[in-house]
């Protein structure tokens, strides 16, 4: 997407024309049909803004700088104009004692929507992450009690992330192995599409709950289906066309990245379709494959990243369908030509030994 | 009492390419439906099951054997058997004709009247010629659409026009082969009901009876 055609006359401002389009952009990425653009506009330009509070733990901000990254200032300036947020340790101007009376102050006003950027350390009572003197676990079970909902952005907040690798030195967790009072939903990745989790925020705002989830918590709008299935280079896995290894030919030819490691075929995200910044890249457009960095425990699980996934069988016996038909299909034709002249031969020689036309 | 006896009409190959072609035929319909319309697609794909991949391959595969069945019945056109001859069941001669409108007739119900002959009647062997005549389109269109980038499928595949006319015609060939086979087996059984030459086993066997000249 061109940003100018997001950003009004002043800069850092957005146009009524962009608000509605990123609107649709959002409505159309939950799997809603157009009709309901204007409720999500609705929704998103009512004067009330829900208050967020942002909790930062064992991160590495990836997550909200992605989110509001310049590359896309429309997206990073909608949320900001959609939600009041009251609480953001990156952003947020005031510092130190002042910053901890604002999120005092969000947590008694309650009704408030809580993302949740970071794994948060349980081990030795929870004494490796530690903000203004609290441990994360204790603030997190702090705000979280007046939460209406909360979103845990990125792998980290939502399975434990690299920091839960293991050994775990910290004993790291997610958020639903905390809380489990409160609805919540994950928006994994490392880091997830802004466009996700705008989408989950404006689905909230404008139906008042949490869209449906998979077993991991994920939103289907965005997790439902995999990598593989949506992925522009599919073709040439089905046809047996890999990359053997980085810089080879078939590198640069755009074939498949499964030999060298992309981990598609088990990772659910909607990567291959939304993408990511204005030049509407993913990793396995620019010639590396996906980590699978939206599956939980992926750093164990995933590793080595480029090392090729087990247990995925290539079709056609293992060296592509078409390559493999066509070999059948030469070797059939081959026995046709053998029974073609057999036959023709059975003819001849029978026609040699009785010598006249008689049998036909 | 008819006396009858035992005589050999059709030749291993074919009978060979008889059910290389009948195989391939209900394997191609199968899987070519499923090609156009991908109905497991949200609940079968990902790592372990490839379906629409699996399909493709069997169709290909198919299809290649179906292209060898349909160059092994074109040999036989010229050089099979007397009954296996392309001549002998195309409607061109006097006779062949006549038994073309009388089995059609026949077929009605209209008359009671049936010419006794071992190969193909007139009928069903003009059926079988257009039938390899658009077996030889729908091959030619598989493989445009399977080698888009070789050139001598590509010029060969161009006679029907760009890859979606192609893709297009192949399609609607897969629903005439489909009733095809149906209207087959429908007459083939009601053949073999109403006359004791043993059609349905001539196909297996090669052999046919016919009423022993007295």
């Amino acid at each position: 997407m061109n940003r100018s055609l997001f950003m009004g006359g002043i800069p850092g401002t957005m146009s009524r024309r962009g608000f509605l389009r990123a609107c649709a952009i959002a409505t159309a990425a939950m799997g809603l049909p157009m009709e309901m653009v204007p409720k999500v506009a609705e929704a998103a330009s009512d004067p009330k803004r829900p208050s967020v509070v942002w909790l930062h733990f064992q991160e590495c901000t990836g997550c909200s700088e992605s989110l509001l990254r310049a590359s896309h200032p429309d997206i990073a300036t909608l949320i900001l104009d959609l939600i009041s947020l009251d609480y953001h340790e990156t952003l947020s101007a005031a510092a130190g004692k002042q910053a901890e009376e604002n999120l005092e102050k969000a947590i008694e006003r309650g009704n408030y929507v809580l993302v949740v950027e970071g794994g948060i350390p349980l081990k030795d009572g929870g004494v490796y992450c530690k903000i203004a003197g609290k441990t994360a676990v204790d603030i997190l079970k702090r705000a979280a009690e007046k939460a209406l909902a909360i979103i845990a952005i990125g792998t980290c907040a939502a399975y434990g992330g690299v920091q839960a690798a293991k050994p775990n030195p910290t004993g790291a967790v997610g958020v639903s192995d905390i809380i489990k009072d409160k609805p919540i939903i994950n928006v994994p990745g490392c880091p997830p599409n802004p466009h996700n989790f705008l989408s989950t925020v404006l689905y909230f705002l404008t139906f008042k709950k949490l869209p449906p989830t998979d077993k991991f918590g994920r939103p289907l709008f965005a997790y439902g289906r995999k990598i593989h299935d949506h992925c522009e280079r599919r073709p040439h896995f089905d046809e047996g066309r890999f990359v053997e290894q980085f810089g080879d030919v078939g590198h640069r030819l755009g074939f498949c990245l499964y030999k060298v490691g992309c981990k598609g075929p088990e990772t659910y995200s909607n990567c291959p379709v939304i993408r990511f910044n204005d030049v509407e890249v993913w990793p396995v457009s620019v010639g590396n494959g996906c980590y699978g960095c939206t599956e939980p425990n992926f750093w164990d699980t995933m590793t080595p990243f480029h090392k090729r996934l087990p247990n995925v069988k290539i079709p056609g016996a293992g060296e592509g369908i078409q390559a493999s038909a066509g070999k059948i299909g030469k070797a059939a034709l081959g026995v046709t030509a053998a029974a073609v002249a057999i036959h023709a031969g059975v003819g001849i020689a029978k026609r040699l030994a009785t010598g006249s036309k008689s049998e036909e | 009492m008819a006396v009858y006896e035992k005589k050999y009409v059709w030749g291993i190959l074919l009978r060979l390419f008889h059910w290389t072609f009948a195989l391939s035929i209900f394997t191609l319909v199968v899987t070519g439906l499923y090609i156009h319309w991908p109905w497991t697609n949200t609940w079968l794909e990902g790592s372990h099951q490839f379906t629409m991949a699996t399909m493709r391959w069997i169709h290909f595969i198919a299809g290649m054997l179906f292209t060898c069945a349909v160059l092994a019945r074109l040999y036989l056109w010229f050089f099979g058997n007397k009954y296996e001859k392309v001549w002998d069941f195309l409607p061109i001669t006097g006779r062949n004709i006549k038994n073309l409108f009388s089995t059609l007739l026949y077929y009605a119900y209209l008359t009671d009247h049936h010419e006794e002959r071992l190969g193909h009647n007139a009928l069903a062997g003009t059926a079988y010629f257009f039938t390899i005549l658009l077996a030889i389109v729908q091959f030619i269109t598989g493989f445009y659409l399977l080698y888009p980038e070789n050139s001598f499928f590509v010029s060969l595949g161009s006679i029907f026009g760009t890859q979606q006319e192609a893709r297009f015609i192949h399609y609607i060939l897969n629903w005439y082969f489909a009733w095809f086979a149906l209207v087959h087996i429908y007459i083939v059984v009601w053949n073999d009901i109403k006359h004791p030459e043993g059609l349905i086993s001539s196909i297996f066997d090669g052999f046919k009876f016919a009423k022993k000249e007295q």
